[in-house]
């Protein structure tokens, strides 16, 4: 850890602890504020059934002193943030906020905040990692996170419904989410139909901006018994389970639409495997991975492999396929790589950026297949740049590279139009010229039966 | 008592007795409409999703294989 101290640079909302690095291990201190909710949640076992349901992380306590009570929460290889989430990610994420919220009001407690950044993915589920994000329920008070509830989960996931996976986007420039207003203006007037989407949005917008300017708090807040609390949560959850994407149907299966033939596939796959095994790997990440297909082919040998994509619709396949064989190892997320996930929030830190956080994950290789004619002759991204970019955190590298005869190179420079000259430093040995600076050369390989050659790349000083 | 360390919004506190409201008779008129229906065998059981509530007799189980 580079911090000069060492409390996370997200944990300082909440008054009830914080987490800080010892080393490499991220531990939680819980302050004495929160000390009897703490151990109210421990003794009644409350803690013990989340965690062995799988919806919150497991924790061990440290040490225990009357100024500070430590615990050690399960390591979590790599943090996904909410903008980073396919549909069915965020979808999953907040019915697991409202099935927790539920148990916690069954058992006398309550949710005091609903974030998006509470749940992560991990071991190829939605879990909860915020331990402290619990307190006593009282009776007849409303839900205090009910509005973060609405702006981090329900406003994004509708606004999805009718503009696209794009509006997750939104999440990155407003980080206690999108504001019920914006959410309540960006959803067409037929929304008002809806029992659910009225009452939760479009009148929760009106009650915000009619009661903004009561700044001594002297309007009266309405009881709310402990049946309403449970019904507002049953049918945002059943509204929310059955949300679905209108786009979802129009994704075909990529891997039909290639331009190389069944053979050369096969042997570009066995030839990563071969590649990739021969490093024996800890960790890997596919970049430009779609829906993981190379991937599975080395999911038995690597311990743990994130997948990213540009694309939500390959990202939602990733998913639904981890989630059915329970691959535990897949972490799929999308992932824009001409523009990955800014550092947000306060001083920029409180929500790390992609690269801040691969540089930390530092994978032991990175496979980009398929990915380098985009990066350059789409996002006009030079080799040099492009190389400098993957040294940046990985040890080795299994690139794949198009020629200028394949067919999608052919269509991408034929959109250049007038400008197709400016492309000409597009091929094989100006590429190996630029990577030589930051990589060696191990192997090259072409795929018979394609335009593509294939290089084992190790970073140079390694 | 309430550690208020974010400002749950005031229209958002007031506004959930009537979203309970709404959500209430929604949800009776589906009980309704689900009691009719497999009165007639006319449900059909497919839910990908785990339900909201959290079975506790598994967590049980699983203290006895620790």
């Amino acid at each position: 850890m580079t911090k000069t101290n060492n409390i996370h640079e997200a944990s300082f909302r909440d008054p009830s602890g914080y987490m800080f690095h010892d080393g490499g291990t991220l531990r939680r201190v819980i302050n004495p504020i929160y000390f009897p909710q703490y151990r109210k949640l421990t003794e009644s076992g409350f803690y013990k059934t989340l965690i062995n349901n799988n919806l919150l992380i497991s924790h061990k306590e440290t040490s225990v002193s009357e100024e500070k009570i430590v615990i050690t929460p399960e390591k979590i290889p790599f943090i996904i943030n909410p903008y980073e989430w396919c549909f069915e990610q965020y979808k999953q994420a907040a019915l697991l906020t409202l099935k927790i919220q539920k148990y916690a009001l069954s058992k006398g407690f309550i949710l005091k905040d609903a974030s998006a950044y509470n749940v992560t993915f991990h071991k190829g589920k939605p879990i909860f990692i915020d331990t402290l994000s619990f307190d006593f329920y009282e009776e007849n008070t409303p839900w205090r996170a009910y509005k973060q509830f609405i702006t981090h989960f329900l406003g994004p996931l509708v606004l999805s419904k009718y503009h696209g996976t794009d509006v997750f986007k939104m999440l990155q420039t407003h980080i206690d989410g999108i504001p019920v207003k914006l959410i309540a203006s960006l959803l067409p007037s037929r929304s008002k139909l809806s029992s659910v989407l009225y009452t939760n949005i479009h009148l929760l917008a009106k009650m915000e901006s009619k009661h903004s300017e009561d700044y001594n708090v002297e309007t009266k807040i309405t009881k709310l018994s402990k049946k309403a609390h449970n019904n507002i949560i049953d049918s945002l959850f059943n509204y929310i389970k059955k949300l679905e994407l209108k786009e979802a149907s129009e994704w075909g299966d990529y891997y039909t639409k290639t331009n190389y033939k069944a053979d050369a596939f096969e042997k570009k796959k066995e030839l990563i495997r071969q590649w990739v095994l021969s490093l024996n790997p800890q960790k890997l990440i596919d970049i430009g991975g779609n829906d993981g297909t190379f991937v599975r082919t080395v999911k038995d040998k690597v311990p743990f492999i994130l997948v990213t994509d540009i694309d939500y619709n390959a990202v939602d396949n990733n998913y639904r396929q981890v989630k059915k064989n329970n691959e535990e190892n897949i972490l799929p997320f999308v992932c824009d790589i001409l523009q990955p996930a800014p550092g947000i929030g306060f001083n920029n830190t409180e929500r790390n950026s992609l690269i801040f956080r691969l540089k930390e994950f530092a994978p032991d290789v990175t496979l980009a297949l398929a990915l380098i004619h985009h990066i350059t002759l789409s996002g006009n991204v030079p080799f040099e740049k492009s190389a400098g970019f993957f040294a940046s955190f990985s040890k080795y590298l299994i690139i794949e590279f198009p020629t200028r005869e394949d067919s999608w190179v052919e269509s991408l420079l034929i959109r250049k139009r007038e400008f197709i000259n400016h492309f000409d430093f597009y091929n094989e040995t100006n590429f190996e010229i630029a990577y030589s600076n930051y990589f060696d050369i191990l192997e090259k390989q072409q795929i018979e039966n394609s335009n593509r050659i294939m290089y084992f790349l190790k970073i140079k000083n390694a | 008592m309430n550690l208020l360390y974010f400002d749950p919004g005031l229209g958002a506190m007031i506004v959930q007795a009537v979203v309970a409201a709404a959500a209430g008779i929604l949800l009776f008129s589906k009980n309704a409409m689900y009691k009719i229906k497999s009165f007639f065998g006319l449900v059909k059981e497919e839910d990908s999703y785990d339900s909201i509530d959290i079975d506790e007799q598994d967590t049980e189980t699983n203290d006895k294989n620790e």
